[in-house]
């Protein structure tokens, strides 16, 4: 039995050594060789200082490297930071300085884009470089990628964790603030892997296209339950969902997840996914939004013969409700219910159960609510709570995830999305919060106020609209203020639309009321 | 010298509108290193077609032509000898 996920690994590896693990376009190793190159990598984060419980970040994209990278943290003891490539020097920043991140796993030519924010990041005592080309970042010494893998290997598990301890933090944002750090244990990856080996009935046959960043929980996962059951992951990145189309046939992939952004470029003619047979691509999942009723119906057709899994999971508690296949022509846009091992409660204001039909917030209880947020116990308490209708005998210790979503179900127990408690936005699959948006804008120096908020959108699922008020005196001009974000935000974060208004509408408290924004003029 | 425009347009476009790319080499792969991901390439397409008055086929659409300064700047030579 594995308790640690770099268990999991050596499990395969003694059961399928010279079976295919992981592939990308650069390289392609067995289980052998990846668990020689972990094993070699842990060693050396060993030997450079990491100490167990120490955070390591990893700026890569989806490739073999990155695997190799998260595993080999594990296995040192230490706590694997997985940070989107897609993000700008400022928020890598924050996420170093956020959770103390001691080494950061990176490209030599992504390490050069920090070099204005070096000096904010004094927790940082080393960076590992794939393709490096300098042994010094300022005064911090460089260590070579390839070198750190092809050493000697670990000898033991000297500094063992066990499955309570923290392994990763997982940054995402929620309805305020910068992005906050979901804290992950070894045990609450591993039961979202085997929960969801369980009802994909992932098998060591399967051949599983990674096309989400692993900073996104359900993307880890698909890398976790490849690894546990033996089976082979195939991380990429892409700009032309055509490029999708044609690895999915080269490597004869089985399975993959993507969110609805993914799917809506995928069922474009310019994918050139109707004019192929994927006939071993067994199954496709959802999650990170809604997929739109046109793109369901679209991929049906395209893909008759591979099962659509709809999905729903919010990072706080990992992986909670899917819609089995066989329901989705009855229930098509229903969340499904409970993963396996999972209950999901539906809950009125109040604290109490809600009837069939009456909204309530989705309070989601199992083995993978996670530990909380990084340094914030007030917020996580806010969100993890003890269990509302657990008999007073058993105490109040255990811990159930408010998700914050608005909820109800049918008479069967289907659930199905109602709208957001908060004014969190979704886009591209992201969880955004208007205020990281806010702050930015406001940097520009030109605005007395923003609101933000998001509207609509066909591909994005929401798209990012700013509401905003010029200081006395300034001419604003959208573009000018799009392009000021472009040059400041991931673009899923920049605004799609800027409208100048003369003041916003505010809460009897004086906040900006979203409500009354995105009800009036949010069109 | 036409050359030089074309360079220059694409240039201008891509540093206003994907910063990262400002201090990049003619040859420096744009794409899968977060420098242009897939909704940023929506908006190479369009500046494209309507910079330069082409039309893109599906076809077209490829790491190839889109993959470096270098590949947009010969994609579009290339696109205007067929006119």
């Amino acid at each position: 039995m594995d308790f640690l996920i770099h268990q999991m690994l050596l499990t395969s590896a003694a059961r399928f050594p010279n079976k295919e693990v992981l592939a990308d376009a650069k390289q392609r190793l067995t289980y052998e060789e990846f668990a020689r190159q972990t094993q070699s990598l842990s060693r050396a984060f060993r030997e450079t200082g990491i100490q167990r419980g120490d955070r390591i970040g990893v700026w890569l994209e989806p490739s073999v490297a990155q695997a190799v990278s998260i595993f080999g943290i594990a296995q040192a003891g230490a706590v694997f930071v997985p940070i989107n490539i897609l993000l700008f020097p400022d928020q890598v920043a924050h996420i170093v300085r956020d959770c103390q991140i001691k080494a950061l796993v990176t490209t030599q030519s992504k390490m050069a884009t920090l070099a204005s924010v070096r000096q904010t990041l004094p927790s940082l005592g080393f960076v590992v470089a794939m393709d490096r080309e300098a042994e010094l970042f300022f005064d911090l010494p460089v260590y070579s990628f390839e070198a750190f893998c092809g050493g000697p290997r670990a000898d033991g598990g000297n500094a063992a964790p066990i499955e309570k301890d923290l392994a990763a933090i997982l940054y995402t944002s929620g309805s305020t603030g910068k992005p906050k750090g979901v804290m992950l244990s070894h045990a609450q990856i591993m039961a979202g892997s085997s929960i969801v080996s369980n009802y994909l009935s992932i098998t060591s046959e399967d051949r599983i296209l990674g096309v989400r960043p692993l900073s996104f929980d359900a993307g880890l996962n698909q890398l976790m339950t490849a690894v546990q059951q033996g089976g082979t992951f195939v991380p990429m990145s892409f700009v032309f969902a055509k490029e999708i189309v044609q690895l999915l046939l080269k490597e004869r992939i089985t399975g993959m997840g993507g969110v609805p952004t993914l799917w809506s470029l995928l069922t474009q003619p310019s994918s050139t996914l109707e004019k192929h047979s994927l006939l071993n691509l067994r199954y496709i999942s959802n999650t990170g939004g809604r997929m739109p009723q046109s793109v369901l119906v679209s991929l049906r057709r395209m893909l008759p013969t591979t099962k659509i899994f709809l999905m729903y999971g919010l990072t706080e508690a990992f992986r909670s409700t899917y819609l089995p296949p066989e329901e989705l022509d009855r229930r098509p846009d229903s969340m499904g219910k409970a993963i396996p091992n999972t209950e999901i409660l539906v809950v009125t204001d109040k604290g109490e159960p809600c009837k069939p039909g009456e909204v309530g917030e989705l309070v989601h209880r199992g083995p993978t609510v996670s530990m909380g947020y990084w340094g914030q116990p007030e917020l996580t308490a806010r969100v993890l709570r003890p269990h509302p209708f657990l008999a007073p005998e058993l105490g109040d210790n255990e811990r159930v995830c408010y998700s914050g979503d608005l909820v109800k179900t049918d008479e069967a127990g289907f659930l199905y999305f109602v709208g957001r408690r908060d004014n969190m936005i979704k886009s591209s699959g992201y969880r955004v919060s208007p205020t990281e948006v806010e702050e930015t804008l406001f940097q520009s120096g030109c605005l007395r106020e923003a609101g933000v908020i998001g509207i609509p959108d066909p591909v994005l699922g929401q798209a990012i609209k700013a509401f905003v008020v010029p200081r006395d005196g300034e001419i604003v001009k959208a573009e000018a203020l799009i392009a000021f974000c472009t040059e400041r935000l991931p673009r899923y974060m920049v605004p799609k639309v800027v409208e100048v208004v003369g003041q916003l509408p505010k809460t009897p408290s004086g906040k900006v009321d979203y409500p009354t924004l995105r009800n009036n003029l949010g069109a | 010298m036409q050359n030089g425009s074309t360079t220059a347009k694409i240039r201008a476009f891509l540093n206003q509108q994907f910063p990262m790319t400002k201090n990049v080499s003619d040859e420096t792969p744009l794409l899968g290193s977060g420098l242009i991901d897939s909704l940023g390439i929506l908006e190479v397409v369009g500046f494209l077609e309507k910079q330069f008055g082409m039309t893109i086929t599906d076809e077209e659409l490829s790491p190839e032509n889109f993959g470096s300064v270098h590949a947009l700047n010969d994609f579009v030579n290339s696109k205007r000898k067929e006119l």
